[in-house]
């Protein structure tokens, strides 16, 4: 029984960490918005020399060779600086289109990918991707449809028609993606808590930090529980799946639902902490806000994970 | 990252759950909140110290098996699993025996902790006084030297167990000129010395589970203290790192607790009401939850990485879930949650009990606070 990560895994994701402080700091994220890019193809050409864009893809196939444990922080890190784009959506369909044409562009990042499943009306960063991984298989040569987004670093679309290749391993597909999206709402919960704090320390009312007063304190503390606590259960989910234990769609169910519970109640005490100026357009803060309030529905919204989890623990026993 | 068990940690388990299995006693014991329950769980803990199981992780000398913290989590699921008796003398072994054993002179180990292990003598803890509550540095019960002894003198309050108790761990201003934290001792001393009075105190559910506890002009050994004269504040300070981070309430309990819930719910609730279905799946969620946190931080301070101010945040988080459980047990209930000697009673006595958990081992607003200034690093308050 060892539940923590390798100083590997950490030093990667300090790797990633670093490199997104410095290359991808809010102020960009604020001109692709302001650009209508949904998708950072500069960053992308670093994700994938750095190797996390094809972090699961086996090693023969010319990747990492990682788990889902090796990437979890990794999601976590994406989320933290807010990365739009199909990344989440890229690292876990990449490893699915092993001996398909796609195969070496989803490692070197030429070919973009994404992934859907059945219980979402729109497809996420349809515009930019070549194929869409969904549970049946790779589907390419769609006609997409723009359709207008809350997250505007998150592009969706209706798509139709298409071929559609079946592919093997897909199985998994939505439990995987539930997880690295939990993971991706951790850090994107852990962002908002900062630049809350950050913004608390700093704003005077009544001659003194607004910090200093005891209900802005415990708004956060209270967000940074939940945040907290959602952390070990998204890092057991992904143990479960990267072992293929029995239990994993019941605990990368309950990773999703408490992980956007979590990054929810971090967007409400955060928001609350700016007072108007976290209504704003200006403000950092909606551009994480937006993106927790997307990924929370998406790929199974917390009422459709918890029943989920129901079925999985209050099933009659035998 | 290897959540599954090694074959070292099956054996334990599996050596802890059969002695477990052939002693726990079959009728639950009386509460320890009265004389005769009180003595009946001292005797529990004999039976257990005379095997070894009642201090697993401490080392074998004194009375432990040496087992690490996923040991002790392990222990302590098979003892929950189990139905064993509550821990009358867990404010000694999980508080004040680490405590000293961090802090502690190898005369005092060698003293206290044997026969803390046996139960042979049960703490107290005598910290809060009716002034000093959450602002614990505004204690005012003096030691006093006076040639070869401290003289105590004062009064503590809401001492769990203190009724039937031996000794006690109590904080005292030992420099009158002090202020707030500093200036006062951490200092051991029994119960039945002359100029204590120990006078109970019936909590919600009418029994004495606390006392207050008055000291005039009580004489005590120099060497009384633990840690340095006059760094009482530190040590306390430890001790309670362990009463809020992991020790005191191990999340076999809560699993344990979201277990029964469950069934309350299989035997008791209407399964199409999905509004007690999400609640019942949100109990185990949290308890699941508390559960592969607590594996998570005792990896880390096996690893090296201790606990800091974290701690805050689990006993938040264990102390609301409590209170939560009980709360879809009794909706679950319904009107039959007000019955009193029903087959069901303990639910209504959990929840009575739940509510405590937000205020001792310091309030969850105190915890709040710290998490605040300390992880959050926000402006001290006023
Ligand atoms: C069942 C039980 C067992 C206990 N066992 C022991 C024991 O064995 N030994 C022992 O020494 N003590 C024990 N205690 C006492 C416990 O530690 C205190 O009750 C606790 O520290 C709070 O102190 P208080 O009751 O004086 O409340 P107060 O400090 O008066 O607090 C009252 C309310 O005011 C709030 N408050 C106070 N200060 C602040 C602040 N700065 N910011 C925000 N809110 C604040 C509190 O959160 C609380 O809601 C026990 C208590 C209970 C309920």
């Amino acid at each position: 029984m060892r539940f923590a990560f390798t100083d590997d895994q950490r030093a990667f994701a300090d790797g990633l960490h670093d490199l997104l402080v410095h290359e991808y700091p809010p102020a960009r994220l604020r001109e692709a918005w302001a650009a209508g890019r949904g998708h950072e193809p500069d960053l992308w050409r670093r994700l994938a020399d750095m190797g996390v864009l094809s972090m699961m893809v086996p090693g023969p196939a010319g990747g990492m060779g990682g788990t889902l444990v090796d990437s979890v922080l990794l999601f976590q890190q994406l989320g933290r600086a807010g990365v739009p784009g199909p990344v989440v959506e890229h690292l876990v369909a990449a490893p699915r289109l092993a001996g398909t044409p796609w195969a070496g562009g989803v490692v070197d990042g030429s070919v973009v990918v994404t992934a859907a499943l059945d219980v979402d009306p729109f497809v996420a960063h349809a515009d930019v991707a070549e194929v869409i991984v969904t549970p049946s298989g790779a589907r390419h040569g769609y006609a997409v449809s723009a359709v207008a987004g809350l997250d505007e670093g998150r592009h969706l679309a209706e798509v139709t028609g298409g071929t559609l290749e079946p592919l093997p391993g897909t199985d998994e597909l939505a439990d995987t993606l539930a997880v690295a999206t939990a993971a991706f709402l951790v850090g994107l919960g852990e962002t908002m808590i900062d630049l809350a704090g950050e913004y608390a320390r700093q704003r005077e009312q009544f001659g003194k930090p607004i910090g200093a007063f005891q209900a802005v304190k415990h708004l956060l503390a209270d967000a940074l529980l939940k945040v907290e606590f959602a952390k070990a259960p998204t890092y057991r989910a992904a143990w479960s799946l990267s072992t293929a234990q029995p239990t994993a769609g019941r605990d990368a169910s309950m990773a999703k639902a408490l992980a956007g519970e979590a990054a929810y109640r971090a967007s409400r005490a955060a928001m609350q902490v700016h007072g108007a100026i976290g209504y704003t357009w200006e403000a950092d803060l909606q551009l994480f806000m937006k993106k927790a309030w997307a990924l929370q529905r998406a790929y199974g919204d917390a009422r459709w994970h918890r029943r989920r989890v129901s079925a999985a623990v209050l099933a009659t026993p035998r | 990252m290897d959540l599954t068990y090694t074959a070292e940690q099956d054996a334990f388990r599996a050596e802890a759950r059969a002695w477990l299995e052939a002693n726990v006693p079959a009728e639950p014991l009386p509460s320890f909140d009265t004389a005769e329950g009180f003595a009946r769980h001292r005797q529990w803990e004999a039976k257990l110290s005379a095997a070894r199981w009642s201090a697993v992780s401490w080392p074998e000398g004194y009375g432990g098996r040496g087992v690490d913290y996923i040991g002790w989590l392990i222990f302590e699921e098979e003892y929950f699993r189990a139905g064993a008796p509550g821990r009358v003398n867990q404010n000694g072994i999980f508080l004040l025996g680490p405590t000293i054993m961090e802090v502690g002179t190898p005369e005092q180990k060698a003293r206290f902790l044997p026969t803390m292990a046996s139960s042979e003598i049960v703490w107290a803890q005598a910290w809060s006084e009716p002034n000093a509550g959450s602002d614990m540095a505004a204690i005012r019960s003096t030691a006093r030297l006076d040639g070869d002894a401290w003289v105590l003198n004062g009064q503590k309050i809401w001492a769990s167990r203190a009724v039937w108790s031996d000794w006690c761990f109590g904080m005292f201003r030992s420099d009158p000129d002090s202020q707030r934290h500093r200036g006062l001792t951490f200092f051991l001393l029994p119960l039945d010395l002359p100029g204590v009075t120990v006078r109970p105190i019936a909590q919600l559910d009418g029994d004495t589970g606390f006392a207050e506890i008055f000291f005039d002009d009580v004489r005590i050994p120099l060497g009384s203290n633990l840690g340095e004269v006059g760094k009482g504040w530190n040590v306390a300070m430890a001790t309670a790192g362990f009463e809020r981070g992991v020790s005191l309430r191990s999340p076999a309990r809560f699993s344990t607790a979201a277990d029964r819930l469950i069934e309350l719910w299989r035997t008791h609730a209407d399964s199409t009401d999905d509004a007690l279905r999400d609640a019942v799946t949100d109990a185990w969620m949290l308890a699941e939850g508390y559960r592969l946190h607590t594996y998570q931080t005792v990896t880390g301070m096996i690893e090296g990485r201790p606990i800091g101010s974290e701690a805050s945040l689990n006993k938040i988080f264990w102390s609301e879930m409590d209170v939560r459980i009980h709360e879809i047990a009794l909706d679950i209930l319904g009107p039959h949650a007000e019955r009193m000697d029903g087959p069901l009673e303990r639910w209504v006595d959990g929840f009575l009990f739940s509510l405590a958990g937000p205020i001792y081992a310091g309030t969850n607003e105190i915890q709040r606070n710290i998490i605040a200034d300390r992880v959050l690093q926000l402006p001290k308050g006023v």
